[in-house]
């Protein structure tokens, strides 16, 4: 009798309290938590932004932000976005094969298990040491350098290869991005149901129908939403290129020679600052569409 | 040609997931072999053959790295800044995801949003904001420790939603309420009602948290601060094997931390090792 008494009237007082409590007081308690992001998250980006919208004399003006698209800047942007789109294709392509065989193949059943794991693993294994395995693969004195070399008789840094070109930077990148891709479209890939396949070929489909006409325009926004988290995953990352190569040839490490450098006498401090600035801008419209796209694949998985 | 038809079908869907699987799997070891011969076997690429591809293997590399004082100084500091950026997580991300959850569930979409920000803004345009106020604070920003804070940020997509998922699961508002109506304030039910119950969530937050860390360069490099992947480049140039063995060497602590995180979260449903 009193155990009942307590937890009934427990619940009552707190909800007559409540309501008082809540209409003035609560939004308090997250006071700290908008503090800390405001301070250490949104004024230092909205600190480049004033940067590179106002001079040091302070007037206004979007020459700062033109002017990140000429002589070295503009080729950086370039070859960040041919490099960023081509190992985000390539991502999006084998990490969808990889997520499908994950999800359809019934057989070895810790295969589904392990790829799963591991994606959640080496989605998270850029960095400074992923660029050292690669040096130590691909590089001049790589190990794959000298099988190929040996076996195929051709060496590869002869004919233009190289870990800081387009394909060198696609190769390495794709370390993290299929499996990154693995474990977003997993979900969606999970959605295509049997029946659907079923009643295609009850209908007179083939493997073929079905892919045109039900799998790929089914998982379409996924994979276009794998794509563009794929570029916004290349495109922002630093360390794993800055411990591939000496030049700035990306829009990451010009942020970074601009940042590291002393250009105060000469201004051109501010041209960072508009490159961070536009990086900022691509990943918000890039991850925009992407949160855009993902509720639209979600549709499908229940 | 129906038959036919069906053959190819069936060829094509045992030989793509086959091949997909075997592709994959030569292209994620391969690094990593060359990485482990690189490190331990001390014969250039060059000079390796058959006949000595046994000699010369040594776990020296990784061990000599220890006795160079700035290495391990940047190490110590690596761990020192996880440890912190832990603590400093737990205490700013529980009690608010506790109070969003027990009297602000509408504010729950604004705080996911904000919380996912960090990916928006990565840590190259971060650091630029850091440099912009810089002069500003220069009392804070001098400490290596200053950059526990934005650590914190960084990690702020995998944290929250890991602590969130964990705080969903638990019925908090009859936690909290018995806790309270036993006579224990605020204080007491967080450490001994909820935290206890929210064991596995902090547990893989810390661990997200630690990997964060400890590979975390960019914002490091730029603000010269000597953390150990900071080192690690300036190491790795004078001496690569012994740089790239310490590589290896964290490669394989984010690894066993990931490791362990996906094989605990996997039971409770609800792994966070994706940014967004």
């Amino acid at each position: 009798m009193s155990l009942t008494s307590a937890t009934t009237s427990a619940p009552d007082a707190s909800t007559r309290r409540a309501p008082k409590q809540r209409r003035s007081w609560a939004w308090l308690g997250v006071v700290p938590f908008f503090a800390f992001l405001v301070i250490f998250l949104i004024a230092p980006a909205l600190s480049v932004f004033q940067k590179a919208l106002f001079d040091s004399d302070g007037n206004f003006g979007v020459d700062a932000l033109k002017n990140a698209f000429t002589g070295q800047n503009r080729a950086a942007f370039v070859f960040s976005v041919k490099l960023s789109a081509l190992s985000a294709f390539v991502g999006v392509v084998v990490g969808g094969l990889l997520a499908y065989t994950a999800s359809t193949l019934r057989r070895p059943r810790w295969l589904r298990t392990f790829i799963s794991s591991f994606s959640g693993v080496a989605a998270n294994l850029g960095g400074v040491p992923l660029a050292f395995a690669f040096l130590a693969l691909l590089g001049r004195q790589g190990l794959l350098t000298r099988i190929i070399n040996d076996g195929l008789g051709v060496d590869i840094y002869r004919s233009g290869f190289a870990l800081d070109s387009t394909a060198g930077f696609v190769f390495v990148y794709s370390y993290f991005n299929i499996p990154l891709m693995v474990l977003i479209t997993l979900p969606a890939v999970d959605g295509l149901k049997d029946s659907w396949r079923e009643a295609c070929a009850n209908l007179g489909g083939t493997s073929w129908t079905f892919w045109r006409r039900v799998g790929l325009p089914v998982l379409t926004p996924a994979l276009l939403g794998g794509f563009l988290l794929l570029f916004a995953n290349s495109f922002s990352a630093f360390a794993t290129a800055a411990a591939l190569t000496t030049k700035s040839t990306l829009v990451p490490l010009r942020i970074g020679f601009y940042l590291g450098g002393d250009f105060s006498s000469t201004g051109e401090q501010q041209l960072g600052y508009s490159l961070a600035a536009w990086m900022m801008i691509i990943m918000v419209v890039n991850m925009g569409i992407y949160y855009v796209l993902r509720r639209r694949s979600e549709r499908w998985q229940q | 040609m129906s038959a036919s038809a069906a053959g190819r079908r069936r060829l094509s869907n045992v030989i793509v997931p086959i091949a997909t699987v075997l592709v994959c799997a030569v292209y994620f070891v391969l690094p990593l072999i060359a990485m482990t011969r690189f490190s331990f076997q001390s014969i250039p690429v060059i000079n390796l053959r058959w006949s000595n591809l046994t000699s010369r293997w040594s776990f020296d590399p990784v061990v000599e790295p220890f006795r160079d004082e700035q290495l391990r100084s940047a190490m110590y500091l690596s761990i020192k800044l996880a440890v912190a950026t832990v603590f400093a997580t737990m205490a700013l991300l529980i009690p608010t995801t506790v109070w969003v959850n027990l009297r602000l569930p509408r504010m729950r979409s604004i705080i996911e949003f904000l919380t996912v920000l960090p990916y928006v803004i990565p840590p190259i345009a971060l650091v630029a904001g850091i440099r912009v106020v810089q002069p500003h604070a220069r009392w804070f920003l001098n400490s290596h420790y200053s950059l526990v804070p934005f650590y914190v940020v960084l990690a702020l997509p995998f944290t929250y939603r890991a602590l969130d998922a964990g705080m969903r699961a638990l019925d908090l508002k009859t936690l909290v309420d018995a806790s309270r109506s036993l006579g224990a304030g605020w204080g007491t039910t967080l450490r001994r009602a909820i935290i206890p119950n929210l064991r596995t969530s902090i547990v893989s937050a810390s661990f997200l948290t630690a990997t964060v860390v400890l590979g975390e360069y960019t914002i490091a490099s730029v603000l010269l601060k000597p953390t150990l992947t900071q080192e690690l480049v300036v190491f790795q140039q004078s001496n690569g094997q012994q740089g790239t063995a310490m590589s290896l060497l964290l490669l394989v602590a984010t690894t066993l931390l990931l490791g362990v995180l996906t094989i605990v979260t996997r039971k409770r449903g609800g792994a966070s090792v994706t940014p967004v």
